[in-house]
């Protein structure tokens, strides 16, 4: 039988300090940075227009982009996409964007025909074509903010009735950790978000959260089990015990995530980015924000005798235990 | 339950799958030799996309810039029905045309290769009237009150005309300079409002631009100064000056006399004798000496008023104005005419009469539509995103399948066997419920590989930690399989409410990948929890030293 960590017993949350200490200096740095910049949000959310061209012979950037200029789409950003005869055409700035108000298509048909006129027309292909008005824009940006907090909202009631409102709450504040974190790392790496971004995120979401209730899951049998121990020693216990699933899980889940990122192309990157991230953040806060959040709540707010602690889980010892006033050390 | 259900159900269950997937014909638009026609074709019924098949996806709205629509909904209701027909007959396979939301119409078109002329038979309005041109000489008679006007207006003309023009404007107004000033001929945008002002003050500003035409009520006017003409028209003091219950359209020809170009100018009754709502039938035509051209049909009662008004108006001239634009030279009316008629396309090739033809037959929209979003997506850019998702996919499989196996040896076979099956069975439900792959679900099917395994994972660690307890393997297998239970449950229940949200709040792709999801979901629950149990309930039978020892 091949083992990986097996029967360990290493002291997880005593280093969750250094670990908070870490991650908020992340997100700090993330989010900190969007006063310099803002999101690369795509032109689903902003309105705008975007055109991938196949060139027959690699083109000249300059001359697309002067091309463009004279024809008074300025400010359009082009940029290299796969190969050296693949690009980009994003007009998505105020200017344009105003432009679309009489139509969406108006802009993506002025590219078409001034870089055919320029380069011939039949030297290059336009493969793809989204063109996004601002109305459309706006309500596709507050459908995916919705998303974001209904899946918040109904994992928080999801999980109080399966587990109860501590285990909740740890739950939903380690998966909104994430949030943040898988933020400031579109940040940093200059990631643009797409609708599909915004999937890719709430599968991490998804994922994060799974992670958390398999180490909960493991909390609340230990619990039952009524040992003589603190919450931070049964969730250090938990946390080891379910250390070699959440290995082999997490090296399946990198390496269909790696495939993704190396060979589903360009379109489909930046999802894989998010959930290469995603795999570590998520693994991250399930360990380092959820369990330590848990025994704060614990602390603040003790589970008293008499209170119901979930469905036929509490047991008489689980409620005697020591406070976790302990834990903390 | 019974072991021999417990096959059955996944027999069953497969067989039913290769069922839901076997290719199968189906009645569908295909391409034959340029033409759509219904056939029957053979394929695998898993709907694809566009961004994976290529096409078109359009968002129309009311377009509200030319005037307040009063009931937007109902318009957008009645627009539907008109945008419907159209797409219908423009012969793509599996269109898809719905109003989304209260005010939006949502056109896919699959395998769409000309993006420019869909988008047209989409958005004409296709409003066609018969009007009969003025032989009052009334716009003569206005001529010189226009020219005052003009003069009066010079002023204010050249404050409220900011730079903004379009290039026929500057065009024109050069070649008026070239004509009479040594003044360069570039002007700049910002000249041209005060080249505007300085022409109004000479005599006749506006008469000079206007030649009689070769019928009452017909002018021509060089086709360098129809910016201009049109700029006049369009100011307010001089729409009011036009005479009473006439319209003033352009034609959609032009036309050479001597080495000049000129567009024609009508002067119309502006009560059309009939319009476009009486028509049965449209079909395009060539004839020799018309050129291309759309003979149509009216129904009884449309018909019947074609007699009546054209015989009230024998020798007169009768525009047909399709969207308010007069197409080709007003023909006279020589005798009453009945139920048929002709409106030829001037220059254009056949497709132009094809599909005017087309909108048509289908009826004109009642509101004007625009594009609040589109997307056009190249054929060979979906078959390049299959080509590569699948390479992931493979690639994906292959990985997992080395760390089962690596990690967990035999009990690793079953989780990879129970892995095929679990490809299979989400393909099968996404194939029965008609759900559309899409990119990103494809992303999602990859990503469900490397989650489907967790469920194993978590169980298999269960069962090591009971046969570290001592537990014969029988038992550890049953409790390994009860505890890691509620994990399972509880995180797949806590994804799959998360798909729903994703359904519910995604457009399109997102959509789709929010339904692959919740088919992994529930086909990883089935393989891993149910079809691995039966795999190890089998081997459990059959095997002799089943008892003492499990590889895993």
């Amino acid at each position: 039988m091949l083992r990986i960590l097996h029967d360990t017993s290493y002291d997880f949350i005593r280093w969750w300090k250094v670990m908070a200490a870490i991650t908020i200096a992340f997100i700090v740095l993330g989010l900190g940075s969007l006063a310099i910049k803002p999101l690369n949000l795509s032109i689903e959310f902003t309105g705008g227009t975007l055109m991938q061209l196949e060139f027959t012979q690699p083109p000249n950037v300059g001359q697309i982009r002067s091309t463009l200029d004279q024809a008074g789409i300025r400010g359009a950003e082009i940029q290299q996409f796969g190969t050296n005869r693949e690009f980009t055409v994003r007009a998505q700035d105020a200017a344009a964007v105003a432009a679309q108000s009489k139509g969406a298509e108006s802009i993506a048909i002025t590219i078409g025909r001034v870089l055919k006129q320029k380069f011939g027309e039949n030297n290059l292909t336009v493969i793809r074509t989204e063109a996004v008005g601002p109305r459309v824009g706006s309500e596709l940006k507050r459908g995916a903010i919705i998303a974001i907090l209904l899946s918040f909202l109904i994992t928080l009631v999801y999980l109080s009735i399966r587990f109860e409102w501590r285990f909740a709450t740890a739950a939903v504040i380690a998966t909104s950790h994430d949030v943040f974190t898988t933020i400031a790392f579109l940040k940093l790496m200059h990631l643009e978000i797409s609708l599909t971004v915004v999937a890719g995120l709430l599968t991490v979401l998804g994922y994060s959260l799974n992670d958390t209730i398999i180490i909960f899951d493991r909390v609340r049998e230990n619990l039952r089990k009524g040992r003589k121990e603190t919450l931070y020693e049964t969730l250090n216990r938990s946390i080891n015990e379910t250390l070699p699933r959440s290995v082999l899980t997490h090296v399946t889940v990198f390496a269909a995530t790696l495939s993704l990122l190396i060979f589903a192309g360009e379109v489909i990157r930046p999802f894989a980015w998010v959930m290469a991230f995603g795999v570590v953040t998520g693994t991250f806060s399930s360990i380092y924000v959820a369990a330590p959040v848990l025994l704060w709540i614990e602390r603040k707010w003790p589970r008293k005798t008499g209170v119901r602690q979930s469905s036929s889980t509490a047991t008489p010892t689980s409620r005697t235990r020591p406070s976790p006033a302990t834990a903390t050390r | 339950m019974n072991l021999k259900y417990r096959i059955a159900i996944i027999l069953g269950l497969i067989l039913a799958s290769f069922w839901t997937l076997f290719p199968r014909t189906v009645v569908e638009r295909v391409k034959r030799n340029g033409e759509f026609v219904y056939d029957t074709v053979r394929r695998v019924p898993l709907k694809r996309g566009l961004d994976l098949q290529g096409g078109m996806y359009l968002a129309l709205e009311v377009d509200e810039s030319k005037g307040l629509i009063p009931d937007k909904s109902k318009a957008i209701d009645n627009a539907l029905k008109v945008v419907r027909n159209r797409i219908d007959e423009f012969g793509v396979s599996e269109p898809v045309v719905q109003k989304a939301g209260s005010d939006r119409i949502i056109v896919e078109l699959p395998g769409i290769d000309d993006p420019v002329r869909a988008q047209d038979v989409v958005q004409k309005s296709a409003f066609l009237e018969f009007q009969i041109t003025d032989k009052t000489q009334a716009f003569d008679k206005a001529l010189p009150r226009l020219d005052a006007l003009l003069k009066d207006a010079k002023i204010a003309v050249a404050v409220t005309t900011p730079g903004a023009k379009k290039d026929t404007t500057s065009a024109g107004l050069q070649s008026l300079f070239s004509a009479d000033t040594s003044k360069k001929a570039d002007t700049t945008k910002s000249d041209s409002a005060n080249a505007v002002a300085a022409n109004l003050g000479g005599p006749g500003a506006f008469s000079k631009l206007i030649q009689q035409g070769g019928m009452p009520g017909e002018y021509y006017v060089a086709q360098s100064d129809v910016g201009l003409v049109t700029q006049y028209l369009a100011m307010p003091q001089v729409a009011a000056a036009l005479p009473p219950a006439k319209v003033l359209r352009w034609s959609s020809d032009t036309l050479s006399l001597g080495n000049r170009v000129y567009r024609p100018l009508y002067v119309l009754d502006a009560k059309p004798i009939i319009t476009g709502e009486y028509l049965t039938d449209a079909k395009p035509n060539t004839s020799p000496t018309e050129g291309n051209l759309v003979q149509f049909t009216m129904n009884n009662e449309g018909a019947r008023r074609f007699r009546t008004e054209t015989s009230r108006h024998i020798k007169d001239f009768m525009a047909i104005v399709l969207d308010q634009r007069v197409m080709g030279r007003p023909p006279v009316i020589q005798s009453a005419i009945g139920a048929n008629g002709q409106i030829t396309m001037g220059g254009r090739d056949l497709q132009a009469a094809q599909d005017l033809a087309l909108v048509l037959r289908a009826g004109s929209l009642p509101v004007p539509l625009k594009v609040a979003d589109v997307r056009v997506i190249g054929a060979s850019l979906g078959q390049d995103s299959i080509h590569k998702a699948t390479t992931a996919g493979i690639i994906a499989i292959a990985l997992v399948v080395v760390v089962m196996l690596g990690y967990y040896r035999f009990s690793g076979a079953l989780a990879v066997a129970a892995l095929a099956l679990y490809i299979l069975y989400t393909m099968a439900a996404l194939a029965g419920f008609q759900a559309v792959l899409t990119l990103p679900g494809l992303a999602g099917f990859v990503l469900s590989i490397g989650i489907a395994v967790d469920a194993n994972v978590l169980i298999f660690e269960r069962i090591r930690e009971e046969l570290a307890h001592g537990k014969t393997v029988r038992t550890a297998i049953d409790e390994g399989f009860r505890h890691a239970m509620s994990a399972i449950v509880d995180s797949n229940v806590s994804t799959a409410l998360t798909a729903a949200v994703l359904y519910q709040y995604g457009t399109g792709p997102v959509r789709g990948f929010a339904v692959t999801l919740l088919a992994g979901i529930a086909a990883s629950m089935i393989t891993s929890i149910f079809v691995v149990r039966t795999f190890y309930m089998i081997w459990l039978n059959r095997s002799r030293d089943a008892q003492t020892s499990l590889s895993i």
